[in-house]
Parts: C-alpha cells; structure tokens; sequence
C-alpha cells in the first residue's frame, strides 16, 4: 500500500508537472511554430486571463466559464496587438522578441498602476482524495486532464478544420498561400490571437491554484520558454508532448531528490543539453526521423 | 568639406570610420563640447544632480555592451545584466575581503571584470560552439540571468558566506560580521598613492566620466578596425564570413567576452556607486532596461545606444516623481520606436544631421531583408 | 562520351579529389557516392538539372554541410572533417548561389574582409581598386551594396570570391541574373583566373556560358556523375541531352 502511495505519488508530480509545462506553453510554441515569433508577452497574457477569470468569479459567472471568458478575452486582445504591432515584426525573430518584450512590460506595468501591486486569490476547486496517508489535490488531475483536452483540441483545429488547412499552407509558404487566395494576414491574426487565447486560459486555470498579481506572469514565462525552445518549430504540437515530457520528469526526479530550487536549475541544465544535441529542437529530430521512415519504406525513385 | 573630413580622417586615425556616426569636424566639435559641459556640470549642478548623472553614466556602459554585441554581431542578449550583476558582486565580495589587508579595491576593480569574463567565455563557447540559433541565444542569456538571481536571492541564510561577506539574499551583499567592512566604494591605490572616490563626490562622477569616455572611444577603435569590419560580417553573412577563413565562432566568443568586460565593469561602478548590490540586478526589469535603452537609442551605433541610455535614464528619474510609470513608458517608448524608427531614435536624428552636412546617412539604414535568427 | 564517371587519374596531380562523397537528407540521398577529380589549374564545369546535388555537392566540398559518407581530399590531405574557415585557410572558397553579399557595408568593405586575410591593410585600397575594375564596378568603392542592382552584386560576389585568393575556387551560378554582354565578360574573367593558375569548378545552367568556358564537364544526375568529358562531346551526348529533357 504504501509502495503504491509513493508511486502514485511520484506519477501524480509528474503529470502535474507535464500539466504545469503543455499549459504554459501550448500558446507560445504555437504562435512560434506557425508564425515564427516568439511571445515575450506570453506570460502578461497568461496574467490577463488570470484577472478575468478572477473578476468574472468574483462577478458570480461558474468558474469553467470564467475561465472561457479569459481565452476569449486575452484572445481578443492578442488580435488587436497583432493588428497594431506584431505584423510588422514576421520574418524578424529578433526584433519581434524585443519588441514583444515591450508589450509584456506595459502590461505588468499597466496592470500595476490599474490595480496596484496587491494580490487576488481564488479558491481551488474540487478538494482532495486521500491514497494512503498523504492528500492529493484534484484539480491538478483537472489541470492535466485540460491540458490533454486543450493539445488534442489544437490537434484537431489545425488537422480538421478549414482554417487548420490554411494555416499549414501558410506556414509551409506564405507567397504560394496569398497565391491559391488565402487570406494569410487573417490567418496569422487568427493564429496569434489563437496562441494568446491558449495563454489566457492557461492563466485562467492557474487562478486557481496561484495568487494573482500583475507579475504573475513571470513566473510561468521562464519555464514556457524553455519547453518551446527545446520543443522546436518543426511541429508545434509533437514538440510541446515531447519536451513537456522531457522536462517534467527532470524536475519530477530532481525536486524529489534535492529541492525546488535544484529542480528549477536542473530544468534549465537539461534544456541546455538538448538544445546542444538537438539545435533545431525535439520536433525538428522527430520530424526528421518520420520522413527517413517514410522515405525508407518507398522505393527509391531511380533504384 | 570633403577635404577637411579627409584631414580628419587622417588625424583621427582608427577612430574615424563608416562604421560609427559622426566623422567630420562638426560632429568631432559637438562630442569635445559635449564632453566638456559635462565635466564642468557639477559647477551648476546639484549634489543630487550629479549623483544621478553618475548612475546614467553607469548605465551608458551597459548600453555600450549592449550595442558592441547585438548592433555590431548580431548577438541580442536578453540577460546582459547577468554581467553587470556578476561584476557588482564579486567586485564586492572580493572588496570586502581584501580591503582591510591591502587598504583599496584595485584587486576587487579586476577582478569585477575579469569575472563576468570568465563566465561569458564559458557560456559563450558553450553557445556559440553548438553553433545555437540567435533566438535561443537571447533567451537562454535572460533564463541564466533569472536563475542566478533566484539563487542569490535565497542566500538569506547565514551559511552563505564567502568569507567576510554574506551573500543576503533579497537584502543584498554584506558584511558577514559586524567587524568585517562595509562595501566600500573605489579606492585605487599605488604603493603610497591612494585615491578614494566616493560614489556621492564630484570626483567619482568625474572618474566614470572619463571611463565612459575613454570606454566610447576605445570601442570606434575596436569597430572601425578590421575586427569590426569582420563583426559586422559576421552579423550579416556568418556562412560567407567564414568561407574567406574566419573562425565565426571565435569572433562571436570573443565579442561576447568583451561586452562581459564592459558590463562587468558597469557593474563595479554601479557597485562602488551605491555601495550595494542585490538580486535585482539580475532581474527582468534590469535586463529589458538594457535592451530598452540600446533599441531606443540605435543599437548599430555606439553614441546611439549611450545617447539612449543617458536620456532614458533622465526620463525615468523624472517620471519617477511623478509616480510609479516610468516603467511603463520604457515599454510604451520601445513599442513606439520599434514601430516608427525600427533603426533607433538617435540614429535616425543623425542620419538626417549627417545628409544636413553633406555626408549622406551612413550607419543602419534600414535594408530590405530579413534577419536570420 | 557518354560513359560512366571516369577512373581517378594518379593521385599528385589533383588538386580536390572526392572519394564516394554522399549526402543524405531525411532518407533522401542528395548525393550517391560521387567520385570527383580536379587537376591543379583546371578549369571544370558540373551541370546537370535541378535537384541533381549540384549545389550540395559544393557545400560538401566547402564544409558548410558534413558528408553522410566518403572523403574529401585537397592536396593530398584529408580535408573531410575539417569546419569551412579551416578549408578556406587551406585555399578553398565558394562563390554561393544566392549572392551572400555584405549588404549592410560598402563595397570596399566587402572585398577588404577576404582580402585582409592575405594583406596589410595599407595595401588593400589599390587592390580593392584593381577588383573593381575587373568587374566594372569602378567608382562604387563607398557604396552601400544594398544600393547596387542586382548583376553589381552578382559582380561584386564573384570580386569576392576571387578577393578570397583561394587555390580552388568554387562558383555556384556566377552568371545567374546577368545580360548577355555581363555572361561573356564574366567568361573572360573565369578564363583569366584560371590562366593565372586558379583551379576552378563552375556550377551553371547557362549553356553558352559553358560553351564560352569550353572547359572539361561533368554532368551531376540523381546525385551521382552521369558523364564527364569535353564539352563537346558532353553537349553531343544523346544521354545528356535526355537528361535535360526530362525523358530518361
């Protein structure tokens, strides 16, 4: 039994964990892999989502709509930045992380002259179920089970849907894209706020499990970045699985064994390595290793 | 005009160059005045006054680091003040430390630079050698400047001492012992010479005045010399570079090492100026400052980006009175900028003062291209 | 004629010799162990149609890219393993296909970074001067390149390369873009550097080009050499010719 607390245990870290790294960056990896750029305002949309969950709670709305309204509502606001600033930075990686940097200290420092630098709190939802002596939480089972939701919910809009259609032929070439009358414009808008929806209800799910305060995006950004960087842009959604596995049972077996702390540097000393293996990141390999096998299994066009 | 430029040019020697804005006579009569005014400022000048125009003089050094690698090399740092901090802290640590034993800080002085070099270099080989995309490099710089301020700022327990100074935590560096000393601020000192500037005095301005001068000039030597021919290569077309025979890689490491020294040495003078040093160096909010000031200013200059840096600075301390916004107009003004003068601010001014004196604009017009991560 | 890759001639005097040289992409072979010889101080041309490994087959030689297997040698020396700058040190440049110019620095400045690796910088401005003039970009000394039309640049590239003053110069292209009148000069300018003893490989789809150089070819097909031999005979070769239209 207690054999079985413990394991249980360990597996529970580890899926929170794996819950804690798809949610924070399921928004940035795909603005990433689509567009190119990366959100330095991830973290600042996460801590909108955040505040509208809080406020909409607080306003009497359930809270799983709450936190419908923060998607929404950090997904419009993802929109109109797109529109007036990030359009101008595609195709310019470096100035687009500047310049997204920018954003993300108005927003915190917005939100701080707004609501000063005090701290909102929900409750967690769902209480606990006890294996053995020790207490688990439910609503990390709940976090996990919406990350699952959200990526195989991101899987099916871009395999299924029209704008899923379109939004490949983009990536895969713009000029053809403008070309066969996509509105490329409208899909990266779309794209963007899409990822910027995904970070306000990652924000909307943490609400209840953090304090909310204007800087509360900063301690998700980190940790975000480093799963889509190790991710890779060859495919956003293998990318994500592969690293947020990756990453979360570094930390799962390191916090166990040393402390938070060693945990959090050994995330970053992992990433490290594999960036140093893998340059291009995990999808990239992958993605290489999937066309050998295709390749492979045709016959070579000139024997 | 075009003779007198050539004089010039001559004269100046390695200073001049199309690699730097500003070569002719008026520019060269505009920076001596300017250079004057300021060493003369504390004449009509506050107290208070001159103690910040020291602080923003601090602060150009960093931009200057800043602007060295991402301008010229194409290196964007997210984390430059990773350096800045490390050389506050050993600055201080080994100020402490071997004060009472050799009565200055000239070992602490060294050794804050050479410190942030010695990591640079081995972070720089670690991510220039495995030849990482420049995204990756930006972020993973911002990620080790925040775990080092994480870690330092749970040094609150006693434990983390380092002889005589105690590592504080979120309080900063101090004395371990009531005995041991405080930080303290410069002192140079040259078998019975010594000279003690403290970080509130007329004298201590005037030092970092003339070390950001010195700092300025010293780097249009560095970029107009063939090296800063082969960084601006190496921004721009690091493959071709390297097929005429250049080691890339060590072109990157060494820049990099190089801007460590300057933003170390930022941080002593930071350091010795307030005589403390916390985690927050480390911090976000310092290291986009850094970014703010450099992309405001024009990153592919070096007065540019020090021109930033001191009236961003200006700017903020005004602000700051008015209340807590200075912020979020650093982060307004950088949007804006991006948005309107993707080249910077003071580059576009002297692009347009430069074709006012017959030159033609010289540095980073904007290219119709795209940059490579 | 229309024979398979020639035998390796004795070794000494070959300047860039590759022994089962390939290159895979993802399962896909780009190069299939390709056997390939220079003489010192000839000049030799590879064509072949798109997607045929031309452009790999230089990356290889110049180690912007690693073999998936075989064996560079230059000079009788091993050079697989060594990093780009290192071959170049040796004496190998490229002119790339896409131009990989300066953009952001005057022309001057484009050729001084080659050039500074073999001369003082007090000598480099009537170099400098003597390059431009072989390619009729006298007088844009101060320019910036992004100024330039597109053939300047292509010149300029092509200044570049030869500025790198390498033993074996590798031109991806070097006529892409140009008028009639700019490929004939260009031409003479290949011609010249391989009279001053230059070994130079050429890679071109401009077929009056090749037939202006009138030098040894070789033809690239499905990443391995399908014929080699004077143009001539190449440009006669029924096999060639089904190449080129796609009908093999």
């Amino acid at each position: 039994m207690d054999t079985f607390a413990l394991i249980f245990g360990y597996a529970y870290q580890y899926f929170d964990n794996v819950g804690f790294l798809v949610l924070s960056a399921s928004g940035l990896i795909i603005i990433f892999g689509m567009m190119g750029v990366i959100n330095m305002a991830h973290g600042e949309l996460m801590m909108i989502g955040a505040y509208i969950t809080a406020f909409s709670y607080y306003a009497g709305v359930p809270a799983p709509i709450a936190v419908i309204f923060a998607g929404v509502g950090a997904g419009l606001v993802g929109m109109v930045l797109e529109r007036l600033v990030i359009r101008y930075f595609y195709k310019q990686l470096l100035s687009s992380l500047v310049v997204t940097w920018g954003l993300s200290l108005m927003f915190s420092q917005g939100f701080l002259l707004i609501f000063g630098p005090s701290i909102l709190n929900l409750p967690t939802p769902f209480g606990g179920f006890p294996i053995s002596e020790q207490t688990f939480g439910s609503y990390r089972l709940v976090l996990f089970g919406c990350a699952l939701a959200l990526v195989a919910g991101i899987w099916a809009l871009f395999t299924f849907t029209r704008f899923g259609t379109q939004a490949r032929a983009t990536m895969e070439d713009p000029a053809m894209a403008d070309a066969l009358g996509i509105n490329t414009r409208q899909v990266y808008s779309l794209t963007f706020g899409l990822g910027c929806a995904l970070g306000g209800i990652a924000g909307g799910l943490f609400a209840m499990t953090a304090t909310i305060s204007p800087f509360f995006g900063v301690n998700y950004t980190p940790l975000a970045f480093i799963t889509v960087v190790i991710g890779g842009g060859a495919n956003a959604i293998t990318g994500l699985i592969a690293s947020a596995l990756a990453l979360a049972g570094v930390q799962t077996v390191v916090v166990n064994a040393f402390n938070q702390y060693v945990g959090y540097i050994s995330m970053m000393a992992a990433a490290f390595l594999i960036l140093l293996a893998l340059p291009r990141g995990i999808s990239d390999y992958l993605e290489r290793r999937k066309l050998r096998a295709v390749r492979a299994s045709r016959p070579s066009p000139h024997g | 005009m075009a003779n007198a430029a050539t004089r010039l040019d001559r004269w100046l020697g390695p200073l001049n160059g199309p690699q730097t804005m500003g070569r002719g006579v008026p520019f060269w009569l505009c920076f001596i005045a300017a250079v004057v005014v300021l060493a003369i400022a504390p004449n009509f000048l506050s107290r208070y006054d001159i103690i910040n125009f020291s602080n923003f003089l601090i602060s150009g050094l960093l931009a200057l680091s800043l602007g060295l690698i991402w301008g010229y090399c194409g290196i964007l740092s997210l984390g430059q003040a990773s350096f800045f901090g490390l050389g506050g802290y050993a600055y201080g640590v080994v100020a402490m430390n071997l004060l009472r034993a050799h009565g200055n800080t000239d070992v602490a002085f060294v050794a804050g630079i050479l410190i942030p070099v010695a990591f640079a270099a081995v972070i720089g080989a670690i991510l220039f050698y495995a030849r990482l995309r420049g995204v990756y490099v930006a972020i993973l710089m911002l990620v080790i400047s925040l775990v080092i301020g994480t870690f330092l700022r749970q040094t609150a327990d006693p434990s983390y001492t380092i002889g005589a100074a105690y590592l504080g935590g979120m309080n900063g560096l101090r004395p371990t012992s009531p005995d041991d000393p405080l930080l303290p601020s410069l002192i140079f000192g040259f078998g019975d010479w010594v000279a003690e500037f403290d970080g509130r005095s007329v004298s201590f301005y005037h030092l970092v005045l003339a070390i950001v001068v010195a700092v300025y000039l010293g780097l249009r030597c560095v970029v107009n010399s063939t090296y800063g021919f082969l960084l601006v290569g190496v921004r721009e077309e690091p493959e071709r570079t390297e097929t005429f025979g250049y080691d890339v890689r060590l072109i990157q490491l060494s820049v990099f090492c190089l801007a460590a020294a300057i933003a170390g040495l930022s941080g002593v003078l930071y350091t010795a100026w307030g005589t403390y040093i916390h985690p927050d160096g480390f911090g976000v909010a310092q290291n986009i400052l850094v970014v703010i000031w450099v992309a405001v200013g024009g990153r592919k200059d070096l007065l540019a980006a020090l021109l930033g840096a001191l009236v961003l600075n200006w700017i903020s301390l005004r602000l700051a009175s008015e209340g807590e916004f200075a912020l979020l107009v650093m982060g307004a003004i950088l949007v804006g900028v991006m948005l309107l003068a993707p080249e910077g601010l003071a580059i576009a001014i002297g692009n347009r003062l430069g074709r006012l004196f017959g030159h033609g604009a010289k540095v980073g017009q904007p290219a119709v291209r795209t940059e490579e991560g | 004629m229309g024979a398979p890759a020639t035998k390796l001639a004795v070794a000494g005097t070959m300047i860039l010799e590759t022994r089962g040289l390939m290159k895979t992409y993802g399962g896909v072979a780009a190069l299939q162990g390709v056997d390939f010889a220079l003489k010192t101080g000839e000049l030799h041309c590879i064509i072949g149609p798109n997607g045929a490994g031309k452009s790999t087959f230089f990356k290889l030689l110049m180690g912007i890219e690693r073999p998936s297997a075989g064996q560079i040698v230059f000079k009788g020396r091993d050079i697989t393993r060594l990093q780009a700058h290192e071959r170049a040190r040796l004496g190998i440049t490229v002119k790339f296909q896409s131009m990989r110019v300066y953009q952001d620095l005057p022309v001057y400045h484009n050729l001084f970074i080659p050039l500074r690796r073999h001369h003082r910088a007090r000598e480099i401005p009537a170099v400098v001067e003597r390059l431009l003039a072989d390619v009729h970009l006298s007088g844009t000394g101060e320019e910036y390149v992004r100024n330039l039309s597109h053939g300047q640049q292509q010149w300029l590239a092509i200044a570049m390369a030869v500025a790198a003053e390498p033993e074996v110069l590798l031109l991806d292209e070097p006529t892409a873009g140009m008028s009639a009148e700019e490929t004939t000069a260009t031409a003479r300018i290949v011609k010249r550097l391989n009279g001053q003893g230059t070994s130079i490989i050429v890679i071109e789809h401009d077929m009056a080009f090749i037939r202006d150089l009138d030098s040894m070819t070789s033809v690239l097909h499905y990443g391995a050499l399908f014929a080699q031999g004077a143009f001539k005979d190449i440009e006669a070769s029924v096999e060639v010719q089904r190449i080129y239209l796609g009908t093999l």
